[in-house]
């Protein structure tokens, strides 16, 4: 008899449980986003940023639960945000064509070139551009530049800011300790092979940034001519010599990394960061973003570091919100969530939480509100004036002349600031040699997949030398 | 009767389930995907990319060279320590023991990190002496698994046939290497499979200590990378059918081994 009551009682509860389940029909939207790539909140007081134009920022609790509070306020819809991680592009990639189904993910260049060619995006509402709409913090803040470079991106029946939005955004370069290696060094991609910096440097270990900076090295001086820099198609021509796939270019390559190869210290995914701050290492190839970490990591212990975007050419990426096809599956309310997401984190003070979190530079520019030129100031702005110097990012907030030095930022000569500013920031000389990286075809991606292999694996002649 | 077998052919149901989705699946995906191209049609293709590239070829060279070198290092530390833990008259053997496997307890990441940090301390710039580094983690990362099975072989060989031996006039070194030896070949065996297969593979110990050159595990990574599972899925093929082969052998010996004895 007792059985029989604790049964019922279980059964009952049960029952009482699914009930409520079902009374709350909840929407769902699952976003995956790189790892440690958004504020995740639990500031301490002292951290809070208040800025010139009144705004105090403070995260206290994760952007993620903040939006689910805001959706609510703004749409009357409670909504449930599935929030997951993944390590690389390529690890996206494989989730994504496996079968895992995500409604927004944040992806680079290349894979949302990528992911549209392979018509899994779903395109956003052209209400969202509206930037009448109090709501569309993204097409309101998108700073102009960034904007441009999006419309110039043309993929097969649109420009690329059909299918994303912006989120980060930066450039690829050197970081390096001034004590070991000179401005002029740093100043180009050939320092990989210096022999003067034998076993020194690291270079990243994917092939898109390694091969970048082989292209690079291999047509320096033609990159570096006063005719080819004065060429009015400079930027085109620049673009496409940076993207090449010719076999041939691919076989010149593959000489010079197999240089770099036995010249650096080694090959790395993460753990250039801490070498660089420890002083193991003198340089190491690395994204903006990342750069500007390792420049604050080292200034706390005492080093300083300085980064360099080389004068061949640099990388323009960036990463972008992307909604899938598969997740979103016409579902109107779904895809209204995640298009809000996006415009809750170009929110101008929460462009300014992530970027403090996680030391990247957003897309976000602010467009009347003039919250991030302030944190830009409050992160490097000099106090003695005479002992600064200007730093000119008018171009970002697409006043590029900026006469009114509206967008200038004044920052301490040689400080670190100054170089930190420079790296997150970078000057208008760095963004004209900047060229977005091409979605390679499959044939080309062969072949220069099999070039790095054969980088990378062990060369029997070299048993022979010994 | 009856009853009973069927209660052990219940019994078997989750091992065979276990069986079927964590070995023979993986296993036949593998093998399909090693043997189709990218579209799907039956080819050897990738198995001639792999045996047509000299550099490819050299990635296995390194592997074996380095899971070689490995095993003999392991195999010349392991023995006389596993010999002495199990022969010596300590008291505490066990203890003893323990200190040696003790590692084995704690995350390889975090034990290659330590090393990696001693040998910076002790050649300053470990980036160029990558091979010599690599052995030295490799060693450190899987002796214990060389003594294990070597001290569980020692441990259980008849004393009364060293004895023997030595009653009948061997010397001390005659008596190793002709009767402890040869009835502890079945443990060597393990042991060295222990250590030799997994040293061809262990690429994270590799990315560790700077050695930026392929070995068969990081070729794998690199193509399942790219997108490429059939060039990808044949190299593990070839690994394991490497593997068959010293297990048939390794098997071999063993029973051999245990003819003699009878």
């Amino acid at each position: 008899m007792k059985n029989k009551l604790i049964i019922s009682a279980i059964l009952l509860s049960a029952l009482a449980l699914t009930g409520c389940d079902k009374k709350e029909d909840v929407l769902t939207l699952k976003v995956a986003n790189w790892e440690e790539y958004i504020d995740l909140g639990d500031w301490g007081e002292d951290e809070t940023i208040e800025l010139d134009n009144g705004k105090v920022i403070l995260g206290e609790q994760s952007m993620v639960d903040d939006f689910e509070d805001w959706y609510f306020e703004n749409y009357g819809e409670r909504i449930k945000v599935d929030y997951s991680t993944f390590g690389t592009n390529e690890d996206l990639y494989n989730q994504i064509t496996l079968g895992d189904v995500y409604d927004l993910v944040c992806p680079s260049e290349y894979m949302i070139t990528k992911l549209a060619r392979e018509e899994l995006l779903e395109k956003y509402d052209e209400s969202f551009y509206d930037s009448e709409d109090e709501l569309n913090y993204y097409s309101r803040g998108v700073s102009p530049y960034i904007s441009s470079v999006f419309s110039n991106l043309k993929l097969r029946d649109a420009s690329l800011d059909r299918y994303a939005a912006g989120y980060m955004w930066g450039t690829l370069g050197i970081v390096y300790n001034p004590e070991l290696i000179t401005e002029e060094e740093a100043a180009h991609w050939s320092l990989l092979t210096d022999k003067h910096h034998y076993k020194q440097i690291t270079v990243k270990d994917s092939v898109r940034d390694a091969y970048f900076a082989g292209l690079a090295m291999n047509r320096s001086a033609e990159l570096l001519s006063p005719a080819f820099v004065n060429d009015p198609d400079y930027h085109e021509k620049l673009t496409e010599a940076l993207n090449s796939t010719d076999p041939e270019i691919v076989e010149q390559v593959q000489d010079i990394l197999t240089r770099v190869k036995e010249n650096v210290y080694s090959f790395e995914t993460d753990a250039g960061k801490a070498d660089m701050v420890t002083g193991k290492i003198a340089a190491n190839q690395q994204w903006s973003g990342d750069a500007v970490y390792i420049m604050q990591q080292a200034a706390q212990e005492g080093l300083s570091l300085r980064y360099s975007a080389p004068e061949e050419g640099t990388n323009l990426w960036f990463d972008g919100w992307v909604m899938l096809k598969k997740g979103i599956n016409g579902d109107e309310r779904k895809k209204q969530a995640a298009q809000a997401f996006v415009n809750f984190i170009s929110m101008p003070e929460n462009a300014v939480r992530n970027m403090y979190y996680i030391g990247y530079t957003s897309v976000i520019a602010g467009g009347d509100d003039d919250t991030i030129y302030q944190y830009i100031n409050y992160n490097y702005a000099g106090e003695d004036e005479a002992e600064c110097v200007p730093h000119r990012i008018g171009y970002f907030f697409g006043d590029e002349a900026d006469e009114e030095d509206r967008y200038t930022v004044y920052a301490e000569k040689d400080s670190d600031e100054f170089y930190q500013l420079d790296a997150q920031y970078p000057t208008k000389e760095v963004i004209d040699r900047s060229v977005v990286m091409a979605c390679f075809e499959e044939e080309d991606n062969v072949r220069i997949n099999r070039m790095w292999t054969n980088i990378r694996c062990f060369d029997l002649r070299r048993l022979f030398m010994l | 009767m009856n009853k009973n077998e069927k209660t052990v052919s219940l019994m078997l149901i989750p091992y065979v389930l276990f069986l079927i989705v964590f070995v023979v699946l993986p296993l036949l995906v593998v093998i399909y995907y090693g043997f189709t191209d990218q579209q799907g049609n039956i080819s050897f293709s990738n198995f001639i990319n792999f045996f047509g590239n000299t550099r490819t070829v050299g990635t296995m060279v390194y592997s074996f060279g380095i899971a070689i070198i490995t095993t003999v290092i392991c195999l010349l530390l392991g023995y006389p320590v596993a010999y002495i833990l199990a022969k010596g008259s300590y008291a505490r053997k066990h203890a003893f023991l323990m200190i040696f496997v003790l590692p084995m307890w704690i995350n390889f990441t975090l034990r290659i990190t330590a090393l990696k940090e001693i040998l910076t301390m002790v050649e300053g710039n470990i980036a160029l002496h990558p091979f010599f580094n690599t052995i030295v983690c490799m060693v450190y990362d899987f002796l214990p698994f060389m003594i294990m099975p070597l001290f569980n072989s020692i441990a259980k060989l008849d004393d009364s046939l060293t004895e023997a031996g030595r009653d009948l006039g061997a010397t001390g070194a005659q008596v190793f290497f002709k009767i402890v030896i040869p009835l502890t070949i079945p443990g060597i065996v393990s042991a060295i499979t222990m250590v030799f297969l997994p040293a061809m593979t262990n690429y994270v110990v590799l990315d560790m200590v700077y050695n930026s050159t392929y070995i068969m595990g990081s070729l794998i990574g690199s193509y399942f990378n790219a997108y490429d599972w059939n060039n990808g899925s044949v190299i593990s093929a070839i690994l394991l059918i490497m593997i068959a082969v010293l297990t048939v052998i390794s098997n071999r010996i063993m029973r051999g081994k245990d003819d003699q004895n009878r």
